[in-house]
């Protein structure tokens, strides 16, 4: 995991306080901070090594810049609060990616209530390095267009390289769904690219 | 899908393609310049994991408002309770109150022409619950008759009974300087509970044919249903003093109707009129006016003026009737009108509660004050009236705890036992009723409807996500909205757009000033281009 460009450190008691900006995180950081320093730069630290990766699944999860810092920024929230239960901070990563997948999740529900996500109505001046990065191809075209379910398993197997078995424990769902949703959102894309690049059968 | 399905050569090399592709993905590096960014989010969702400075706030902030609340609730209905209280204390209760009435007199269309020195009868109609309207208006007629040199007064009663203290009153008042009569009619009538009481409180007693006295309705010997409610002590100390009282009445009436007048509360014992008269408790079968009028006629009665002999032979009769208030009081008392208007409140101030207005709290108030003063002659079950508030609330909830149906099946249950429950069974003098199972049925659906479409539609206003900092960020978002112009754009000047203020600019750089309406007609950053509309 290359080292995630930030904030100079300097700007505030943590390098990676910038993207905890809201006040909500913040008070209870500085407060708790103040008194248990060690526990929460562990916290910080472990958070800080994972927010580069998040934000790269959030991303192509919800193919929008915005939408994936919100998201990272929320999963970060929810961690910080639910660090104290954590037992085994070893796991952290599995840990925090599952919450990320969560909010993004929750996050893609409530955004199809209210628009599709679909290349053709993206609009790249908006330059959203993200969209950007999905429409120069046929493949992140077809990509764009799964459904949510299907594109989550997608992004979590190829951008977060994640085993099917560690997908099932990201999502929650049994690993035959994931097998199956994993075979159908090949079938799909295999279906969208053909017509226009003849992948051979 | 089937998940056995072998991977097919066209998924290996899909699985490359999208492999490939995710590879050269370029990644984004995250944002530096955290000022530059609209992401301020304040917003969190419902259901934000535990505790926490911000969901402490939020709870601390929600019982302010909740405390706001029950604070202006309970202003509005001690205004509207105090209001009701002082309308009702007007009319009933204190000296110069029997004044009140006026009786509205009119001539009795009867063929016969009475002379001009025939003796005058006033004839009151006392029917429906016995409370203090009821005694209000019949001690009235009665004082009026005596001022007014009447010769006797009829009440033309027909009772399912009512309270004691109005019963009482009644009783009083029929201890008059003139002769009082008491006539159950037409046929059908009854004079149940209370209503016995009162019959046999008048010198004269006369019964139309196929009319009942005595006990509203047959039930358990020693008044079980008090037994239930307040405990077999309160219930015996209830009996026996109904018992006393109408001993003494029936005393005064005839010794013999004594034991008579005993079973009637302590066995629940429902008569018909020649049963009664054959207990000597009534007089004779009389079935109009002008009958009572020929038998009362030549017979001697005490009155508090001594022994009177009854002058009543071709009597003119006055009818006294209630006034406008008095009938829309005693309309209360019916016992459905009592449910709906409890109801009603309950559901007016569940609005107000949820969106206030103070309108629907007033309405709800006065609708509950109206309720209870109406049941206050009726024999109440507080256990009823507190399914039936439960079931409401249960309603209400369903709008705001998804429980998949659960609370609106159960709160439509316990609505309906609360009001099949409403009113408990009757002591020796309130009326056996019941709300009727229309009204039951008409209540639930409305309440059901109600909770579920108004309170709905309110709390779902309320929990409408608010489009803030990164939701509206996309040009998609304002694109072609209709804005106003909060600070003069020159060139650039503030836009509020989507719940939001915007910087823009105006398209072809011209000033636009205040409060003009623009559409949003493109984006540039965060600033949007606008254009002036016409």
């Amino acid at each position: 995991m290359s080292d995630p460009p930030g904030p100079p450190a300097e700007r505030g008691m943590f390098p990676k306080e910038a993207y905890l900006s809201a006040e909500i995180v913040r008070t209870p950081l500085r407060a708790a901070a103040s008194r248990e320093i060690a526990f929460d730069r562990a916290f910080v630290t472990a958070l800080e090594a994972e927010l580069s990766m998040a934000y790269r699944l959030a991303g192509y999860l919800m193919a929008d810049s915005a939408e994936a810092q919100d998201a990272v920024q929320e999963a970060s929230v929810r961690a910080w609060r639910a660090w104290k239960d954590l037992r085994e901070r070893d796991r952290f990563h599995a840990w925090f990616s599952q919450i990320l997948v969560n909010v993004c999740r929750t996050r893609l529900r409530q955004l199809s209530k209210r628009r599709t996500l679909d290349v053709d109505d993206m609009d790249l001046e908006t330059g959203d390095p993200f969209r950007a990065s999905l429409a120069r191809d046929s493949v992140g075209r077809a990509l764009s267009a799964l459904s949510n379910e299907l594109r989550m398993v997608v992004v979590l197997r190829y951008w977060g390289e994640l085993s099917l078995a560690e997908i099932a424990d990201r999502l929650k769902i049994p690993i035959g769904t994931v097998k199956s949703r994993h075979h159908a959102a090949l079938k799909v894309l295999r279906r969208r690219i053909e017509p226009v690049e003849g992948v051979a059968r | 899908m089937n998940r056995l399905e072998p991977v097919d050569d066209s998924d290996v090399e899909m699985d490359r393609l999208v492999r490939e592709f995710a590879r050269d993905s370029r990644t984004p590096p995250l944002p530096d310049e955290t000022a530059a960014l609209p992401w301020t989010v304040q917003r969190e969702s419902p259901s934000a994991g535990p505790f926490s400075l911000a969901t402490g706030w939020r709870a601390v902030e929600g019982l302010r408002r909740a405390a706001f609340s029950f604070v202006r609730l309970g202003a509005t209905l001690a205004v509207a309770g105090t209001f009701l209280l002082v309308v009702s204390h007007t009319r009933t209760g204190g000296a110069g109150s029997d004044y009140i009435i006026t009786p509205q007199i009119t001539a009795r269309p009867s063929g016969v022409i009475a002379a001009p020195d025939a003796p005058k009868v006033y004839v009151v109609k006392a029917n429906g619950v016995v409370d203090d309207v009821m005694a209000d208006y019949v001690s009235g007629a009665v004082r009026r008759a005596e001022v007014d040199g009447a010769s006797a007064v009829i009440i033309q009663l027909d009772t399912l009974g009512g309270s004691e203290s109005s019963m009482l009153r009644i009783d009083a008042a029929l201890h008059s300087k003139i002769p009082t009569i008491v006539w159950v009619g037409p046929s059908g009538a009854k004079a149940a509970s209370a209503g016995t009481f009162i019959t046999l409180s008048a010198n004269l007693a006369y019964m139309a044919t196929s009319t009942n006295i005595g006990a509203a309705s047959p039930v358990a010997a020693g008044g079980g249903d008090i037994a239930a409610t307040y405990g077999q002590t309160e219930a015996d100390k209830v009996m026996n003093d109904a018992i006393a009282t109408i001993r003494g009445i029936a005393q005064e009436r005839h010794p013999d109707a004594v034991a008579w007048a005993v079973s009637t509360v302590e066995h629940a014992q429902s008569y018909t009129a020649q049963e009664a008269i054959s207990a000597k408790a009534v007089n004779a079968i009389a079935g109009s006016i002008d009958e009572v009028l020929a038998q009362a006629d030549g017979l001697t009665v005490t009155t508090t003026s001594g022994q009177v002999v009854v002058n009543t032979k071709g009597a003119t009769t006055i009818n006294v009737s209630e006034d406008v208030i008095q009938s829309f009081l005693h309309t209360l008392d019916d016992p459905n009108i009592a449910f709906i208007l409890l109801v009603m409140g309950v559901l007016f101030v569940a609005v107000e509660f949820f969106h206030p207005t103070l309108l629907m709290g007033l309405l709800g108030a006065i609708s509950l004050a109206l309720s209870f003063y109406g049941s206050g002659s009726l024999p109440l079950n507080v256990l009823g009236v507190f399914l039936v508030v439960l079931g409401i609330g249960m309603l209400i909830l369903e709008t705001t705890i998804p429980s998949h149906g659960l609370l609106t099946v159960g709160g439509i249950a316990v609505f309906v036992v609360g009001g099949v429950a409403y009113y408990g069974s009757p002591g020796p003098y309130l009326p056996t009723v019941a709300v009727a199972w229309p009204i039951i049925l008409v209540m639930t659906t409305a309440a059901a409807a109600y909770g579920l479409l108004l309170v709905g539609t309110l709390m779902r206003m309320r929990h409408q996500p608010v489009p803030v900092g990164a939701g509206l960020v996309g040009i998609d978002k304002v694109v072609g909205l209709v804005g106003e112009v909060r600070a003069d754009l020159s060139p650039v000047g503030t836009v509020y757009v989507g719940r939001e203020s915007w910087s823009a600019r105006s398209r072809d750089g011209s000033e636009i000033e205040r409060d003009a309406k623009v559409r949003i007609v493109g984006q540039e950053g965060l600033t949007l281009i606008v254009e002036k509309m016409a």
